[in-house]
């Protein structure tokens, strides 16, 4: 084949191409492929053109390619000469080996058929011989089966037949489950043949299931026996086909007049209760009715639960029953309170007043509890019945009453109270009456109605705040008493410090969860706190304007310019006094002390007490040498006092003690003095009789007030204006002073050997 | 004195009340004060403020023979300003011209324009017609309220009508209402009186005890702001007389005087005898946004307080804005420090 060296190209070419249409099984491959490379110098396309190629060459290349071109495609075709006899030699081979392959199979078949044959003969042998042992086994089988059915039929007549007696045995021993298991097998042939052969046997059977079902009743209806008990019996009944409705009714019947029972008896409780407290022993005589009535709620309960397991499909008319119950329990509620109420009404004296709320409250949140009990009992049998939702819209209706109510009552009665207090003016009394109502309305009222800690107070309480909050807006704009005012101020700081911790505890402590985004106890203090800030501002304010009246008239009335020699201290100073008093006591009766003591002041030597004691020493010395020296060079003196001395504060923040409300009060007061009398002209007289009130009023003042370096800056600067404002601003003598004012304090201790500290000045 | 707290101080010789803004005067922010002095040469000071805005200048010092109680400068003639003084024991009330070229010469006097000396009592304030161009002049006495006309050329005022209100109240001060020229209101001991000048007849009041101080609002009709010795300051529509429309906390102590800001009619300015200087947001009342108002209400409840300046050391009595530019303002206090 290679030898030929001139249609060498050619004959490769059609070998090439015949290969590959062998070897490639899908020409749409190797087409493709050959189409895209179709080209002029592509020797392996399918669209070669041998004589193309040359003259292409022969144009393109020099002899060397030209060479060069001819050595390589030398090297090629003899490569692909001996692929080409490789390739025929493998085919060969193979061909040899398949038809080896064919010789031997031909041989491998001979002598199969006989064999299969052979088998056929022995299969149908095998099923002739089983056949006959089927046929001669065939007679006795029928035989047993006969005999067996026979034994069963007995045994079912047998069983009949002891019925009666069996069902005896069942009453005797009470399993009467057995027994009715026992009569429902036996129920239909009883049925079908009880008319003949087992007349009798029918009969007695019956007998005894009746007095099964007799003694089944008995059962469900005794109170004596387990729920269990009852409720398997029940269920047996049902199976004994008798109308269970019926037995429902009337059970249902018995539990209804049971709870007739039952509602009679918180109104004797409170019966009870009411006349305990009448007989202020009331604790221990509360806890009696209380628990015969817990007894008989739980008895309730107890049945209830029975009665759910019993009738499962009866729940409807139980929730209503429970409803029922709770809502009598809430009417009776509020009908105890508007009697507690009305009754505690009648008592006019205000001290037996007081013992009244807490009892009162306590009563209340004592059967609140009670009746929360109750329901969580309830509810833990009937958890569909909403009875804690129903039970804490009652609740809150019956706390919105009682609320209402106590605040109405309290408003009388402290209405009452200052009736009296204008009649008697007796003030000690009044104060008196001002701290028990406090007292009693505030810390017993919140406390002991917060100190239930039950999870229906909680839900309720921000509601509760709300209404007591209006309650004092209501009662705010009603009466303007100075007093109740700081009453309420200290109120609603009593609730800020110490109820809405106590809340917001008891809330973290029953909800765990997330459940208390309805109560922000910050956003209440915040509230509270506002609301006393203002209340005791306005405490302050009505107080101080009381006492600007006075000054007013004082310093508007007498013509100052024409004032006469002073003779003695004037009359406004005395009232002045008199208010700063009646303050002082009122504050101490409900606001509590401030850290700062009055003693302190005695031996402290800290910055305020030296500037006080300077200016008092500028003061006195001014006093000493003001006789000889022009009203000129004192005023000018005062004025370097004043760069002096350091800016004293006198507008500070109240704080709720005893000392920051009536020194602001004293302070404000003098300012107010101080003002006035910048606004009047003087002749000597006036402003000596200033410098004598003023004189006069330093002992007092300093005793009831705490920060001593502001009263003396506000004293002298009263004194410092009434000078500016002086044509002739000619002190008294020291002794002159002195004098006067000794004798004004024994003119006072003359007239009222009140407890009024001598002074000494 | 723009949102600081520090402001430009000036300081008088004496004790002072009174300071007023000169509205005459379109060229330069200025201020008149007198001092309060029993015994001194009281004096009246003409305060400008620098072209800067951040010096006060004393443009202009005259003797005056009395001290000062109350002052008010003429609306129309910068030189012109009246007077309420006291001689220790008897009241005067007294028109008085700044001389032509004022400022060179230290304590030059003053020329007496007119002298209103109809009043017995003690006088309490001057007020001047604030429309403009008119001469008329309100005095009041604590009995009587006296319209005056004035004829500055011929330096005599003339009394106009004259009326009492009788013994029971005793009147304080008060303010011309610059919406209608009839109209005057008077503080007294137990309410504020408004007073119709053609009849001269009281025509309303409002029932309110111890107001010290009273401005109309420019801008608003019907708005009144007053401020009490107690209960701070309040806003009041006077067509509903009945209840205030807005009350502001007010001072520690008494609130001693209140104006509201000529240009913008929320912002009020009060002074009290705490020392302080307090300014003030109140931007409800107006009836057309009487929707906008509850929400409005709850915001300023947050802080109706805007600032509040206390760098005095005395009580403080006189404060006045400034009419051409409505952002200054002037205080006084007793002590005699002006504050811009």
């Amino acid at each position: 084949m290679a030898t030929e060296a001139a249609p060498m190209d050619e004959k490769a070419k059609r070998m090439r191409d015949l290969l590959s249409s062998f070897y490639t099984p899908d020409p749409s491959i190797s087409t493709p492929t050959s189409s895209i490379s179709t080209s002029f110098d592509n020797i392996n396309g399918p669209s070669f053109d041998a004589d193309q190629y040359m003259d292409l060459m022969i144009k393109k290349s020099n002899l060397d390619v030209l060479l060069q071109r001819h050595v390589q495609m030398a090297a090629e075709i003899k490569n692909l000469d001996t692929d080409l006899q490789m390739l025929v030699y493998e085919n060969y081979n193979k061909f040899i080996s398949a038809t080896d392959t064919i010789k031997r199979m031909k041989s491998n078949i001979f002598g199969m058929e006989g064999n299969m044959d052979q088998l056929l003969h022995k299969i149908m042998s095998v099923q002739s011989r089983s056949d006959g042992v089927n046929t001669s086994l065939f007679e006795k089988r029928e035989h047993i089966e006969k005999l067996h059915r026979t034994r069963n039929l007995l045994r079912k007549v047998q069983f009949i037949y002891d019925l009666p007696a069996r069902l005896q045995k069942c009453i005797k021993s009470e399993a009467y489950g057995d027994a009715v298991r026992f009569y429902t097998g036996a129920m239909p042939i009883l049925k079908v043949y009880g008319d003949t052969s087992f007349k009798d046997c029918r009969r007695a059977s019956e007998e005894a299931i009746e007095t099964i079902i007799k003694n089944l009743q008995t059962k469900l209806f005794s109170d004596s026996e387990s729920i269990q008990a009852r409720a398997e019996a029940a269920v047996l009944l049902k199976q004994l086909d008798v109308p269970v409705d019926s037995l429902k009714d009337k059970l249902l019947e018995k539990l209804e007049q049971s709870l007739d029972g039952l509602q009679i008896n918180p109104d004797e409780a409170s019966k009870l209760a009411e006349h305990n407290v009448s007989s202020k022993d009331e604790e221990s005589n509360n806890q009696g009715p209380a628990k015969i009535h817990e007894d008989a709620v739980r008895g309730f309960s107890e049945a209830m639960r029975a009665y759910r397991e019993i009738f499962p499909d009866s729940e409807e008319r139980l929730f209503k029953l429970a409803r029922a119950l709770t809502t009598t329990h809430f009417e009776n509620m509020e009908l105890y309170i508007r009697k507690r109420v009305s009754a505690a009404d009648f008592l006019g004296i205000f001290r037996e007043y007081s013992a009244f709320p807490p009892a009162d409250v306590l009563l209340l949140s004592n059967s609140l509890r009670i009746i929360w009990e109750d329901v969580v009992l309830m509810d833990e049998v009937l958890p569909e019945a909403a009875l804690s939702d129903l039970s804490a819209e009652a609740a809150q209706v019956t706390l919105k009453q009682f609320v209402a109510r106590t605040f109405s009552h309290l408003q009388q009665d402290i209405s009452d109270t200052l009736l009296k207090f204008d009649i008697n003016q007796k003030e000690v009394v009044d104060g008196e009456v001002l701290k028990v109502v406090l007292e009693a309305s505030g810390k017993a009222e919140f406390r002991q109605l917060l100190d239930e800690n039950t999870g229906i107070f909680v839900k309720m309480n921000d509601l509760l705040i709300g209404w007591i909050q209006k309650g004092f807006q209501d009662f705010f704009s009603e009466k303007i008493h100075a007093g109740l005012i700081l009453v309420l101020a200290q109120l609603s700081v009593v609730i800020e410090q110490k109820v809405i911790p106590r809340i917001a505890e008891e809330i973290t402590a029953s909800f765990s969860g997330g459940n208390s985004q309805a109560f922000i106890p910050g956003e209440l203090c915040r509230v509270f706190h506002a609301a006393s800030e203002k209340l005791l501002q306005h405490y302050i304010d009505t107080r101080t304007q009381k006492i600007s009246n006075v000054l007013r008239k004082r310093f508007k009335t007498p013509n100052w310019v024409k004032h006469k020699e002073p003779r003695e201290v004037h009359m406004y100073v005395d009232m002045l006094l008199q208010q700063l008093e009646e303050v002082g006591k009122e504050v101490k009766q409900i606001l509590p002390q401030g850290t700062f003591r009055k003693h302190k002041r005695s031996d402290s030597n800290g910055s305020n007490t030296t500037t006080s004691s300077r200016s008092t020493t500028l003061h006195s010395d001014k006093m000493a040498r003001s006789n000889s020296q022009r009203a000129r060079s004192q005023l000018f003196e005062t004025h370097l006092a004043k760069l002096f001395k350091q800016k004293v504060e006198i507008f500070t923040k109240v704080e709720f003690t005893q000392e920051s409300v009536v020194t602001t009060t004293v302070k404000l007061c003098l300012k107010s003095l101080q003002e006035y009398v910048r606004l009047q002209t003087f002749n000597r007289s006036g402003f000596q009789q200033i410098q004598l009130d003023i004189q006069f009023l330093k002992a007092p003042l300093k005793e009831t007030v705490e920060d001593e370096a502001a009263i003396d800056f506000l004293l002298d600067e009263v004194i410092v204006a009434a000078s500016e404002r002086c044509l002739d601003a000619t002190p008294l003598e020291p002794p002159i002073l002195d004098k006067l004012i000794q004798a004004k304090l024994a003119k006072s201790k003359e007239h009222n050997n009140n407890n009024k500290t001598t002074v000494s000045s | 004195m723009q949102g600081g707290s520090s402001g430009i101080g000036y300081g008088l010789k004496y004790q002072a009340r009174c300071i007023s803004d000169v509205k005459a005067d379109t060229d330069h922010t200025s201020f008149l004060t007198g001092t309060l002095s029993l015994k001194e040469e009281n004096e009246v000071h003409l305060l400008r403020l620098s072209s800067g805005g951040s010096e006060l200048v004393c443009e202009g010092l005259f003797s005056h023979p009395n001290e000062i109680w109350d002052l008010a400068s003429c609306p129309f003639d910068q030189r012109i300003f009246s007077t309420v003084f006291s001689t220790g024991e008897s009241f005067g009330a007294a028109i008085w011209q700044i001389p032509e070229p004022y400022g060179q010469s230290n304590s030059s006097t003053l020329d007496c324009v007119a002298s209103l000396d109809a009043h017995v009592g003690k006088i309490n304030c001057v007020l001047w017609c604030p429309s403009g161009k008119s001469d008329k002049l309100i005095s009041m006495d604590e009995q009587n309220l006296v319209l005056w006309s004035l004829d500055s050329s011929k330096k005599s005022a003339e009394v106009v009508s004259k009326e009492s209100a009788g013994m029971r109240h005793s009147l304080s001060g008060g303010a011309w209402n610059p919406h209608d020229v009839n109209s005057v209101a008077a503080t007294s001991e137990s309410s504020i009186q408004f007073w119709d000048l053609r009849t001269m007849k009281n025509v309303n009041s409002i029932e309110r005890a111890h107001v010290r101080n009273v401005d109309y609002n420019t801008k608003r009709e019907h708005i009144l702001v007053t401020a009490d010795d107690e209960s701070g300051i309040h806003i009041w529509d006077l067509r509903k007389a009945k209840a205030p429309v807005q009350e502001l906390p007010g001072h520690t102590h008494w609130t001693w005087a209140v104006r509201c800001n000529p240009e913008y009619e929320e912002l009020i300015l009060s002074v009290g005898t705490d020392s302080a200087v307090n300014l003030w947001f109140a931007s409800a009342s107006s009836e057309k946004q009487a929707s906008e108002r509850s929400a409005e209400a709850s915001r300023q409840r947050v802080n109706p307080l805007l600032n509040s300046y206390t760098d005095y050391e005395d009580s403080v009595y006189g404060l006045a804005w400034s009419s051409r530019e409505p952002w200054f303002f002037a205080s006084l206090s007793y002590d005699g420090r002006v504050l811009n």
